[in-house]
């Protein structure tokens, strides 16, 4: 308990940081799309006529004129701004005993690995969740405000749910990557490089649709904003998919931490 | 001095080496669907010329560079730009904080050099790892796009937009070293690179849906239009200026910063 007690304190400061970054983004965006909206024709009919035109530019089907259209593509950058805090805050929170040479102290402590480890995942997961709660209620405030039809707040709600498991899946890739990693520096730049490869390949596939069985390689692909917002349900093979890879890495984490020679 | 370029050289080594290959491989995956873009191209080319122009612009695609070998090298750049600029960006960011962070500031700073002479040091180093990558990158790619994308680019035009990446990683290299000449400990250098590349990206991204040309004179990512760079086969002067007057400022404000500052050596 006092390992997650300190952990929180010591994030305070950057969690705050990224909630104000995180506001910020929305409320730029949104503002962007009150230009967009006054100026907008009704591309909707044509967006519609065309998915195949629309598809291979990425935009499949999604009217950007309105108020959670135009969201659904800020979403993308949503998803990558906590992807990249959780795979740092994942890799950080590890690895930053060995980094920081304080471990040998920590486990001169009467704690056991295992127990060093769940402390911290969990100070990590009240971060992913402040985090995603803090973009919830700026994204309902923001795209509400500009909202014209029927209530979007279900739907944000259901994309807030996507952005968890997002944030979950690179949050245990950074906690992976220190918990096998002998050299604690390489934690942040592993987890930090699979990101970025993820986040690349997923612009590829918006280009192409040669490969389509690719998608599941990147956590991009798993709850793009179009789709849960044209479907209003996010499908469960990926919700599965999204589990399976929060558990193979905490699992490998946790016993590859338990058993290697810690670098001090 | 020379010492200490040869130093950094050698700790950059690894990471230059690591990020040339990603680019260049990633380059090559991105050009490898060229050709199968290219025979969707003609019926896109054709429903594409019904359209109003504020459709188009909801694309950012302009109809005369579209499918053309350096049409899709155009929008394949701004994908490898981004990449790019996170290299440059952690170089910057990195090579300066490093040697407070690692406590080692302490055992520079004692030798009989000057601190300006330590910055010089690392800029150059820095500045040559960003163009290793670059003359790597710029060999590779029309071999691969000749290969791959089994087409040939005017090779005027090719470099014309290939130089801007290596501009974009200076602007980032540029800020990224001010960061660090500045900030007294940088914890996290990629939590600082990354939100800065990203934001800068994502100002500019959201910015060419609306057709919003203000931005242009913000973010490094909109300096360099490439449409204008395909139909023109040159820059556009105001943004070049920017480009070099900010690149100059963050530098001579990062020697200004550093000489004086007090270095933590703890």
């Amino acid at each position: 308990m006092n390992i997650v007690l300190r952990e929180l304190k010591a994030h305070r400061k950057s969690l705050i940081a990224w909630s104000v970054g995180m506001v910020f983004l929305i409320l730029a965006g949104m503002t962007k799309y009150s230009g967009f909206a006054n100026s907008g024709q009704s591309a909707n009919d044509l967006f519609k006529g065309l998915p195949g035109l629309a598809a291979a530019f990425g935009i499949e089907s999604v009217d950007l004129t309105q108020a959670i259209g135009f969201y659904s593509v800020l979403f993308l950058y949503i998803l990558v701004m906590t992807a990249i805090h959780g795979s740092l805050l994942g890799a950080e929170i590890i690895s930053k005993e060995e980094q920081e040479k304080t471990a040998e102290f920590l486990f001169s402590k009467p704690v056991t690995r295992t127990q060093v480890v769940t402390s911290k995942l969990f100070a990590a997961l009240v971060n992913l969740l402040a985090l995603n709660l803090v973009t919830l209620v700026a994204s309902v405030i923001m795209v509400g405000a500009y909202n014209t039809g029927e209530s979007v707040t279900p739907v944000i709600l259901l994309l807030m749910v996507g952005l968890f498991f997002v944030q979950l899946i690179f949050l245990s890739i950074g906690i992976a990557a220190a918990g096998i990693s002998k050299k604690p520096k390489l934690a942040a730049p592993v987890a930090t490089g699979l990101l970025l490869a993820a986040f690349f390949l997923s612009l590829w596939l918006d280009i192409t649709k040669k490969y389509p069985g690719l998608k599941y390689l990147t956590p991009f692909k798993y709850f793009e904003g179009r789709v849960i917002i044209n479907h209003n349900s996010l499908d469960p093979l990926y919700v599965a998919i999204s589990l399976g890879i929060v558990a193979v890495m905490l699992l490998a984490a946790y016993l590859r931490y338990n058993s290697r020679d810690l670098s001090v | 001095m020379m010492n200490m370029l040869i130093h950094e050289l050698r700790q950059n080594q690894k990471a230059t080496i690591i990020w040339t290959l990603s680019l260049v491989a990633g380059a090559a995956l991105y050009l490898s669907i060229f050709p199968a873009f290219v025979t969707e191209a003609d019926t896109l080319r054709k429903m594409l010329e019904g359209f109003p122009p504020t459709f188009r612009k909801a694309f950012g695609v302009t109809l005369e560079s579209f499918a053309t070998v350096a049409g899709f090298y155009s929008m394949i750049l701004s994908y490898i730009m981004l990449a790019g600029s996170i290299q440059a960006m952690n170089l910057g960011t990195s090579i300066v904080s490093k040697e407070e962070r690692g406590k080692t500031a302490e055992f520079l700073l004692t030798k009989p050099v000057r601190r300006s002479q330590i910055l010089t040091a690392k800029l150059l180093a820095a500045f040559i790892s960003l163009l290793v990558t670059n003359v790597v990158y710029l060999v590779a790619v029309p071999l691969i796009i000749n290969a791959m994308a089994g087409a040939i680019i005017d090779i005027k035009t090719f470099l014309l937009l290939s130089f801007t990446l290596f501009f974009v990683q200076l602007f980032f290299l540029g800020l990224g070293f001010l960061v660090s000449a500045w900030a007294s400990r940088i914890r996290s250098v990629l939590a600082v690179s990354l939100t800065t590349v990203f934001g800068f990206y994502i100002a500019g991204a959201l910015d060419s849906i609306i057709g919003n040309t203000a931005i242009r004179y913000l973010t490094p990512f909109k300096y360099f239009d490439f449409a204008y760079i395909v139909k023109n086969s040159s820059y556009e002067l105001q943004f070049v200026l920017i480009e070099v007057i900010v690149v100059i400022l963050t530098i001579i404000t990062s020697y200004y910063v550093y000489v004086k500052r007090d270095i933590r050596s703890t």
